[in-house]
């Protein structure tokens, strides 16, 4: 075993072949007629007879003791079903599941102390929302202020009342903790050249339209919950909530309902089904609980990366890039969910496409008075491209050299993949000189530079930047828990199931054991099983498992979905598909090797006449067992359920020299934008953009296109206007919409013009790499590259986000204050 | 929201004596800024009279001495009219300008003036252009009518009916708009008419206010340069998310030769 750890063999079934019929058409999504009739059911379209409704109360204050709370003005209240406070609340369920360890306790609702502004501080669940919220207003709480911590800097400092879980000690630090992988001080000590720039990242977060949401029920005879909830992971680890309410895993079915969007929240949701539960258990009727837009941005898990980073890079003045030292404080707001499995997340890629011999981390997690971190797109990782790409591009101004040569001369080659970079995790394959020559040529760079230059004669800023972008997909269980400093968690399998039945008529039927989170996994297995049982998509069915049915499933975070349901269903039709060949060999008397299964029958290798349909085959299967061979283990029916493993991971090593394979499944991208400065006003607008990316083998380009698109707006949100906002006072100033700042079609590119480089993965099933973080993990480095290209004849250096109006014109005045 | 009493008059003589007869009444246009601030319980009324069913509110009219508009005539209308288009292209400019097509659907020009939002882009119309506010009892002259944060001439129980624009010779608009609501973080609506010259910005303090040092270079030389070096003092003008004072003072300069350059454009 090397420094670096070892590569496993493939486990890869399917090989990527060009003669495929489904896979990589650009199929109509089989969600959207109904969703876009309006005939999705989302968890507020569910109604149970006899259902309450809930509403919490919140705290106005960042940091304070509650003194006391009076609820019996409420609990008067007429249509009142019940008030919940934090103490009713700990007395019926623990504190909420985490992945750190040792963990920072989170309650549902808040007792003794409210840690952020918006945390719940009582629920009331009533005959409607009105009377809920308006018993809210009844609630009398009397708090007694404590500090509020809300720079992350100065929260490595915090002593005493500043300290806001003081059971961990008198310190606002969850974690701090330095990893090294190879040799980072020789080569330091090697280098000629040494970029040193401070980064500041800011907090932002996942807008779904629909907020989260939960109706539960809970049966006295049975002792039973059912919560239907728009959460992921809960065939992976719903069973954790089972835990918080104190029954047993099996009192609790977890339904999933389609969830109006996430970008990456709703993964592992546990407030909201927890305090709805615990309130229908209470109340002794089902109840349901749909945060409104201020809950959500308060205080739910949309809340993503927060970071400060003092970075160094090392390079030779030839322009080899050498090492990478970065020293970050991530502020994780009041409480630690997934621990800093964000920066795990970042470990995957934080070298980029480039050979770089050498990594240190130095990592403080800081805990503020803000709404806890969850997931976004990009999980941590989209900041630490940001960084690299930002680093390269000082160190290409540095040298004097060209942005795009620097790159090309530093990108690991086509040839040398599978590649370990230094922290252990694999790069799995890639051609990256591929793909920025595709972006060149979708970008017409030479038409935008000669226009750039009209322009500056002019007096007009225009400028073009560039960002070439690892997009990592498929993370496996470790990255959640590698960083942590006590054992807790230490989970290796990160699975994902599905069931397929094919029906006596032929019909088949997808069972899947993720959810539906906004991106289109019933399209993906209608393409994957049509393409492995050589049947029409349309006549597949697909179908979502509760946690009573479910199969051990991950759920599509991570870039996921695509890549391990097409794994399981190869999986599972590859049993079906050796039952249709016995079945029709019996039947056919003829030799199973003789067979081949095409066009949806069975068919006798060079006998056209000799062949049966699928339909006839489940017809046999399923009604005429007299008829089949007379093997015990060939029963009724056609059915098969397969779970696929994580496609390649290892352990991180036990001395910590690397952190295993973890986030293998590695794709590429190259963006760029071109943009204005009307550097009167300091606005952007987009001149024109170019993205091309190489997720492998594509299932369906359509929908990548969506995802690429989507995400590359959601990078521009990063990158120009989106953050949530907190004041001296711990006070979120962008807790609506009107103040938090969502780019819409006018603040995009006219076009996102697309183009694709599928270099396949020799990991995965057909090659197929996941692909829908990408854009947002390409588009802030890229745009940020851009103005600081358009504002060269300033000066300006971009390093840090999100560039308002009001803060680029802020450096712009600046700068010709210098100049002037 | 909290509970009130939802009414739709057919006449103007009947929203009045509903209005009158209620305890806390509003009337309501649009409802694109009420209705938000009512959901957020922000406001509250014991009576809602809904303008909307009561004929003859809403129309373009050209007439001799210039245009009149309606009290509940959409923005969308005052955008796609030829009317104001060919008469006072700034104007459609403004309309066009507010929101997104669905508040410009909904939202009308006597619902905007009377709420008076601070941001609101027709106080700069209504005072740049020098037009008056029609009501059910007199005329307000546009330099009388916006009083304060969300407040005006209006008296209890007062209704805009209608609101005149003189046609000027020249008019620009020029607009920084906030990117979520499209309100105003500044705003300058600029006309030429006889020789004087009026300018107006909105979205920088409480409420509408012409810049007197702008308009006497403007009437001595009606061209952006001849705003070069005349600046907003900071001082008083509002600070928010968006933009502090010293950033708005310079927005309004910057705004101010943008509408006179968008005036002087062919």
């Amino acid at each position: 075993m090397s420094e670096r750890g070892h590569i496993p063999e493939s486990r890869q079934r399917e090989k990527p072949r060009a003669d495929l019929k489904w896979i990589g058409k650009s199929m109509k999504r089989v969600e959207d007629p109904r969703l876009l009739v309006g005939k999705g059911v989302y968890t507020d379209d569910v109604n149970l007879p006899e259902m309450a409704h809930a509403a919490v109360l919140r705290s106005p204050h960042a940091h304070a003791r509650i003194v006391s709370i009076d609820v019996s003005k409420a609990a008067a209240l007429p249509g009142v079903l019940c008030v919940m406070t934090g103490a009713d609340a700990a007395a019926v369920c623990d504190p909420l599941p985490t992945w750190a360890s040792p963990p920072v306790l989170q309650p549902a609702i808040a007792h003794e102390r409210v840690r952020h502004v918006g945390e719940a501080v009582a629920a009331v669940a009533a005959e409607d929302r009105y009377i809920a919220e308006d018993a809210c207003e009844l609630i009398e709480v009397e708090y007694a202020p404590l500090p509020p911590v809300v720079d992350p800097e100065e929260a490595l400092a915090s002593t005493g009342d500043a300290v806001l879980h003081p059971d961990r000690g008198d310190t606002n630090i969850a974690l701090e903790r330095k990893l090294t992988f190879g040799p980072v001080e020789e080569d330091f000590a090697a280098a000629d050249l040494v970029i040193e720039r401070r980064f500041r990242w800011p907090r932002s977060g996942g807008q779904p339209l629909e907020t989260v949401g939960a109706v539960a029920s809970y049966d006295e005879g049975s002792g039973r919950f059912t919560i239907q909830c728009n959460t992921s992971m809960y065939n992976y680890c719903g069973w954790m909530i089972a835990d918080t309410l104190r029954v047993a895993p099996h009192k609790l079915n977890i339904v999933p309902t389609l969830a109006g969007g996430s970008f990456g929240s709703k993964m592992f949701v546990h407030k909201v089904p927890i305090i709805a539960a615990a309130l229908a258990r209470a109340a002794g009727q089902p109840v349901k609980f749909m945060e409104d837009r201020i809950d959500n941005t308060t205080s739910c898990d949309n809340h993503a990366s927060d970071r400060v980073y003092y970075a160094k890079l090392a390079l030779k003045r030839d322009g080899t890039l050498l090492s990478l030292k970065t020293r970050i404080i991530d502020d994780y707001g009041a409480y630690f969910q997934f621990g800093v499995g964000q920066h795990g997340n970042a470990l995957s890629q934080c070298v980029g496409p480039y050979r770089i011999n050498s990594v240190e981390v130095d990592l403080a997690a800081v805990l503020t008075n803000k709404c806890q971190q969850g997931a976004y797109r990009g999980f941590g990782s989209e900041v630490a491209n940001f960084v690299i790409e930002r680093l390269v591009d000082a160190a290409a101004d540095e040298l004097g050299m060209d942005r795009i040569a620097l790159r090309r001369q530093n990108f690991i080659q086509p040839d040398q993949f599978p590649y370990l970079i230094p922290t252990g995790n694999m790069y799995d394959s890639g051609n990256y000189q591929a793909v920025l020559d595709e972006t060149l040529k979708l970008a017409d760079v030479e038409h935008w530079r000669a226009k750039q230059a009209e322009a500056r004669a002019e007096g007009r800023h225009i400028g073009i930047g560039i960002a070439t972008c690892q997009e990592r997909s498929v993370f496996s269980a470790t990255e959640f828990w590698m960083w942590n400093l006590e054992p807790g968690v230490e989970w290796t399998s990160s699975p994902d199931g599905v069931s397929v039945k094919i029906d006596p008529t032929g019909k088949a039927f997808v069972t899947l054991h993720s959810p539906f989170w906004g991106n289109s996994p019933e399209t993906v297995a209608a393409q994957v099983l049509a393409e492995q049982l050589t049947i029409d998509p349309a006549d597949i069915e697909i179908t979502y498992s509760d946690t009573d049915q479910g199969l051990n499933s991950t759920g599509p975070g991570g870039s996921r979905f695509t890549v391990m349901v097409t794994g399981a269903i190869v999986g599972a039709a590859g049993k079906i598909r050796e039952k249709l060949l016995r079945i029709a060999a019996h039947l056919m008397e003829a030799d199973v090797r003789d067979l081949a299964l095409e066009d949806g029958a069975v068919h006798v290798k060079g006998v056209p006449d000799m062949k049966m349909s699928i339909a006839e085959l489940a017809d046999k299967a399923h009604y005429y067992r007299l008829s089949m061979p007379d093997d015990l283990d060939l029963t009724s029916g056609l059915d098969a359920t397969y779970v696929y493993d994580h496609p390649v991971t290892t352990l991180p090593d036990a001395d910590e020299r690397h952190m295993g394979i973890f986030y293998p499944i590695m794709g590429h991208s190259c963006h760029i934008p071109v943009v204005e400065v009307d550097i009167e006003t300091g606005q952007v607008h987009f001149l024109h953009y170019a993205a091309v990316h190489d997720c492998g083998t594509m299932v369906n380009p359509m929908t990548l296109e969506g995802h690429i698109r989507g995400g590359t707006v959601n990078g521009i949100g990063t990158a120009l206007f989106e953050e949530f906002r907190y004041d001296e006072a711990g006070q979120l100033t962008t807790a609506l919409w009107t103040d938090y700042l969502i780019p819409t079609i006018k603040e995009s590119p006219a076009d996102i013009v697309v183009g694709h480089v599928e270099t396949p993965s020799p990991f995965t099933e057909y090659g197929v790499k996941g692909g829908g973080e990408g854009g947002r993990m390409g588009g802030p480095p890229a745009i940020a590259a851009a103005i600081e290209d358009a504002l060269k004849p300033l000066g300006v250096t971009i390093d840090s986000l999100p560039l308002l109006p009001s803060r680029l014109r802020a450096l712009i005045r600046e700068a010709q204050a210098k100049q002037a | 929201m909290y509970p009130f009493t939802y009414h739709r008059p057919a006449s103007l003589d009947d929203a009045r004596a509903r209005l009158a007869a209620s305890e806390d009444g509003r009337p309501l246009a649009g409802g694109m800024s009420l209705i938000p601030t009512m959901r957020f319980r922000l406001s509250s009324c014991s009576d809602l009279v809904d303008l909307n069913a009561i004929d003859g509110l809403a129309g373009i009219e050209r007439h001799e001495g210039g245009i009149r508009i309606g009290a509940m005539t959409r923005h969308a209308a005052v955008e796609a009219s030829a009317e104001v288009r060919e008469a006072i292209p700034a104007l459609a400019a403004l309309a066009g300008s507010i929101g997104d097509v669905q508040v410009r659907n909904r939202g009308t020009i006597g619902g905007s003036i009377c709420f008076a939002d601070p941001a609101a882009d027709y106080p700069a119309g209504i005072l740049g252009l020098g037009a008056s506010v029609n009501t059910d009892r007199r005329s307000i002259a546009a330099d009388d009518f916006f009083t304060g944060l969300y407040e005006t001439a209006l008296e209890d129980g007062e209704l805009v009916v209608s609101v005149d624009f003189p046609v000027p010779e020249r008019a620009g608009w020029a607009k920084f708009g906030n990117q979520a609501s499209r309100f105003a973080v500044v705003a300058v609506m600029v006309s030429l008419a006889g020789g004087a010259v009026r300018l107006a910005v909105t979205g920088a303090k409480s409420h509408v206010f012409r810049v007197p040092e702008m308009e006497a270079a403007l009437a001595a030389d009606f061209s952006a340069e001849a705003l070069e070096g005349i600046a907003v003092a900071s001082e008083g003008l509002n600070e928010d998310l968006h933009a502090d004072a010293a950033y708005r003072a310079h927005l309004v300069g910057v705004m101010a030769k943008r509408a006179v350059r968008a005036a002087l454009a062919p």
